[in-house]
């Protein structure tokens, strides 16, 4: 075989590749541009950091130990061996040719022979987990493509190998012997016969070919992500991950207004790459609260689904074709009504999908397009919007809960407190978060803060009505609140609820309210460090359960753990910290009723096995789910607010 | 133009719903005709009387073996095919639980848009009712005929009229699949009739009765009192109730003149769903529970004790 024959084939097989490989990029290029705008320019700097940690890095895949392991090093190693692709194309065409200079490079060719080794241990390591171990998380996934692409890893580093060995066997390469010891090794064991001429070319053509299957056979398959992955990462959320994307009602022309997504048309082309990047490991659907507890939504299926419809329906959308309906039938409503928006699923996701965006914007159009929500929701929507609160109690009674404890409610006019205290509405109207909201006012007149509340002029944040959808009382309820601070000239705000915490904080910067915003117990801690607060050492076992606002999307996880191991021994759950597990209300739960098996209980019995006697939480809607789910099995716990805890420990006498 | 009216009617009268559905009809028909369309089991059953007053001109009573109980794609079919042979350019119906199922099979059977819970309607434009009623809808109906049903009570029903309504005998030619949806059997519900949203009294148990058996004594003293049933929502989580039975934000709002709650803990969304109650009285072994805030009267104890301790005491105070 001439080397000019043999270059006429490999350009036949490159262009057919080719050609296969960019009809289908080319579409789905095309079906992300007919996404809807999403800012994700700028913070270039930051943006380069998570793709180093995240994708180069393999950060969220090595929070799982041995499958993330097992992903790194062949991840690893296929970024090592991308030249050796080249190196064989140019093999193919003729034995003797190979890269200029690091074709020769000893240290180069010990690190491919290391790394093949790696990427097949690698790939029998990640058959053992889908065939022995079988992992749920892989429940709904499409096993047999995964099968087949871990052969056909194999087949391309095992070629690799065989042709390296039988062009040293040959001694036509220019490599250096010493340095690849495991070719060298299969070369000796091939000895020198005849068919080794023939092998040759056929190891290196087996090598090329399959490797261009590989990559047509790439966009066609949920193995898409070696393409798609790295861009998602990049253009991944960079602001607070409790923050939602506002919607904009004031556009000039109607058309153009987007009430969340009704059909794929109306999903953001980073949705979209969302869709085209997850590759169905599941590890979304392991930590989701719904998921665990029996309920149709599993993020990992969500985003299946959404890919589904897209891949079906978008090039007859290409076409001019009206797009349809994505719920029922891409995605069930129970689905989109299940999720707490916990983030679970998008702390978990080693290539950035926003599952959380995905549901909201479902949510939005149901709640504003279609008003098809959970009937039960309704009362609440009213109540935010009418009442000032979810539970429709009078502005009045706000501030009741403050009687006698000499909290300053400021009236119009009044000088701005050194901190306002953002009570919130479930410490305001609720008995047993109304403990927390006393003991917190308590702590901070104690230390001789200047504290001040809004009383009946506080209203809601709007956060459960955003949570279910409804952006357009979300919005008015924003500007309200933005409205009486910036009157009251409020700069420094400490919040107990990590809802109005991650809104105030998170959310209204895009509606012109900037504060300084402290959680109850990151303000606690500080006054405890700073020995404004004097608390002796406790030896009370205790477990704390980290709230999703506070801990995964607000990062707030050390100042709670301050308080906890002051005043008592803590114990933590297996799910904890930035990996905690939802009580149950978020996302609206509060006011829904709960199919399935409860996700409070779950929790009640994780935290009643750490043996621990209290459960301290700090979070008014994880007291009273946490409470109800104690209660219901009946494990004794005590639930109560760290602020409470501090306060008993504290000012002991005055024990609320 | 001929608007067909689709008519609800018990014992011989026509529901004031449906009298509400002529009305807007007639307003939307100005001059021309407003024909009626009810469903009867037999001739006797034929609700003419009056209508003409209404503003009925023709009332077509149909009659069919199936529509002896409620059969809503039977009335569909009758609807559709008598609008199709009047040529109506609009069928209305009212927007009552019923109205609106029997329209939506209409609009289906049809292929066209409903616009259900409408206030008003000129031409093609309607204003309806959205959100449970915090929201008014315009909206433009590109369909013919139009379907609409009309919110109840959101107009009233205007007499007055000069005339009276003919009655002439439709005969529907009924698909086998309209036959299949009818009334089986009908069975009471399980709170004896007393419906827990109008209850003068309502006797609630919460997760204090400890099990479905312990809603023993509650069921009985809710007797005694012509009282209906209710739980809080830990009852129902736990399924010791069915979710109809439970009180609170997330399910039935009740305005008794006393609510009874017993070991109920009085969490805020079980409270949200009370507050309509004009008196509270609190039975919980627990003196720092939360409803004892909201409560007028209180027991503290056992609901165990408690409860059958009321009842023998009312069983005694009576002849």
């Amino acid at each position: 075989v001439t080397t000019l024959a043999s270059a006429l084939a490999l350009l036949v097989a490159l262009v057919v590749a080719g050609v296969l490989f960019g009809r289908r990029a080319h579409l789905l290029y095309r079906i992300v541009r007919l996404g809807k705008p999403t800012d994700r320019a700028g913070d270039a700097g930051r943006r380069a950091r998570t793709e180093a940690t995240v994708v180069l890095g393999q950060r969220k895949l090595l929070q799982r130990v041995v499958p993330g392991l097992v992903h790194a090093l062949v991840f690893w190693g296929f970024v090592v061996l991308l030249p050796t692709i080249l190196m064989a194309l140019l093999g193919a065409v003729d034995e003797d040719w190979t890269l200029p200079w690091l074709g020769h490079q000893g240290w180069y060719l010990l690190l491919v022979d290391v790394f093949c080794v790696l990427v097949l241990v690698g790939v029998i390591a990640a058959f053992g987990i889908r065939k022995i171990q079988r992992p749920a998380r892989f429940e709904g996934s499409h096993l047999r493509e995964a099968d087949l692409i871990l052969g056909l890893i194999a087949v391309i580093v095992t070629t690799l190998l065989l042709w390296h060995a039988s062009q040293i066997a040959l001694g036509i390469a220019e490599w250096p012997a010493g340095w690849s010891p495991l070719s060298n090794a299969i070369a000796t064991a091939m000895g020198d016969g005849a068919w080794l001429e023939t092998g040759e070319r056929v190891f290196v053509w087996l090598h090329v070919l399959t490797i261009l299957s590989f990559l047509v056979y790439l966009p066609y398959s949920k193995h898409l992500h070696i393409g798609t992955a790295g861009i998602n990462v990049w253009f991944g959320r960079t602001r607070s991950r409790g923050r939602l994307e506002p919607l904009d009602f004031e556009v000039e022309d109607e058309a153009a207004l987007r009430l969340g997504s009704g059909t794929l048309v109306d999903m953001t082309w980073k949705q979209m790459l969302d869709t085209m990047s997850c590759t169905e490991c599941g590890r979304c659907q392991d930590v989701c609260p719904a998921w665990a507890t029996g309920k149709d939504l599993s993020p990992k299926l969500l985003i299946m689904g959404l890919r589904d419809r897209l891949f079906a329906e978008g090039p007859a959308v290409l076409d001019g074709r009206e797009p349809t309906a994505l719920v029922p039938a891409a995605v069930t409503d129970e689905v989109v009504w299940d999720c707490v928006t916990c983030g679970a699923c998008v702390h978990e996701c080693p290539v950035s999908i926003e599952h959380v965006d995905h549901i909201v914007d479902l949510r939005r159009h149901l709640v504003m397009a279609e008003s098809r929500f959970p009937a039960e929701a309704g009362t609440m929507l009213r109540d935010v919007g009418r009442s000032s609160n979810p539970w429709g109690k009078p502005q009045s009674e706000r501030a009741a809960w403050a009687d006698g404890l000499g909290v300053r409610v400021l009236e119009p006019g009044d000088p701005a407190p050194e901190v306002l205290y953002w009570v919130g509405c479930a410490a305001s109207f609720d008995e047993r978060a109304r403990a927390s909201a006393r003991a917190t006012a308590k702590l901070l007149l104690h230390a001789g803060l200047d504290v001040g509340i809004l009383g009946p002029r506080e209203s809601c944040t709007g956060d459960p009505a955003r949570r279910m959808g409804d952006e357009f009382t979300f919005q008015e309820q924003a500007r309200r609140n933005v409205a009486t601070l910036g009157g009251a000239g409020v700069t420094r705000i400490v919040t107990s609820c990590p809802h109005c915490f991650n809104t105030l904080g998170s959310e209204y910067t895009d509606f012109g309210g900037s504060y300084e915003v402290v959680h109850h117990t990151e303000l606690l801690a500080e006054l405890l460090a700073d020995g404004r607060l004097e608390a002796p050492e406790g030896t009370d076992p205790i477990t704390y359960h980290d709230s999703c606002y506070l801990a995964r999307h607000n990062d707030v996880v050390a100042a709670p753990r301050a308080i906890v191991s002051r005043i008592g021994r803590p114990l933590e759950m297996a799910r904890h910290g930035k990996r905690t597990f939802c009580c149950g209300a978020g996302g609206a739960h509060m006011w829904m009723e709960e199919r399935g098996s409860a996700i409070n209980e779950e929790r009640a019995r994780e935290a009643a096995a750490t043996g621990a006697e209290t459960l301290a939480v700090a979070c008014p809607f994880c007291t009273m789910m946490l409470d109800d789910g104690v209660r219901q099995t009946g494990s004794g716990l005590r639930v109560a607010d760290v602020a409470v805890l501090l306060a008993e420990a504290v000012v002991p006498a005055s024990g609320d | 133009m001929t608007v067909l009216v689709y008519l609800e009617h018990a014992d011989g009268a026509v529901d004031e719903p449906s009298l509400q559905a002529v009305t807007l009809a007639r307003s939307l028909a100005r001059a021309a005709s407003v024909q009626a369309v009810s469903a009867c089991g037999d001739s006797t059953q034929a609700p003419a009387d009056g209508l003409g007053g209404h503003g009925v001109d023709v009332l077509h009573a149909a009659m069919h073996d199936a529509f002896a109980t409620y059969a809503p794609r039977a009335i569909a079919e009758t609807i559709a095919e008598l609008a199709g042979r009047l040529g109506a350019a609009a069928v209305i119906g009212p927007g009552t639980e019923r109205g609106n199922e029997v329209l939506a099979h209409v609009a289906a059977l049809l292929d066209l848009p409903l616009a259900a819970n409408c206030v008003s309607a000129s031409g093609a434009e309607v204003t309806r009712i959205r959100w449970g009623g915090s929201l008014l809808e315009e909206a433009r109906v590109d369909a013919s005929p139009l379907l609409l049903t009309v919110q109840p009570h959101a107009l009233a029903a205007q007499v007055g009229a000069q005339g009276t309504a003919t009655v002439e005998s439709f005969t529907p030619s009924l698909s086998e699949a309209a036959l299949a949806l009818r009334v089986v059997e009908r069975a009471a519900a399980a709170t004896g009739g007393v419906s827990l949203a109008d209850a003068k009294v309502v006797v609630s148990g919460g997760r204090g009765a400890g099990s479905a058996e312990g809603f023993g004594p509650i069921e009985e003293l809710a007797g005694l009192l012509d009282a209906a049933v209710g739980c809080s929502r830990a009852v129902t989580m736990a399924g010791w109730r069915p979710h109809t039975d439970q009180v609170g934000q997330t399910g039935t709002k009740i305005a008794p003149e006393i609510y009874i709650a017993c070991g109920i803990s009085g969490a805020t969304q079980h409270m949200a769903g009370c507050k309509g109650a004009k008196r509270i009285l609190a039975i919980n072994a627990d003196r720092d529970a939360p409803i004892l805030q909201s409560a007028d009267y209180a027991v503290i104890g056992d609901m165990h004790d408690v409860v059958p301790a009321i009842s023998a005491a009312l069983r005694a105070a009576r002849p």
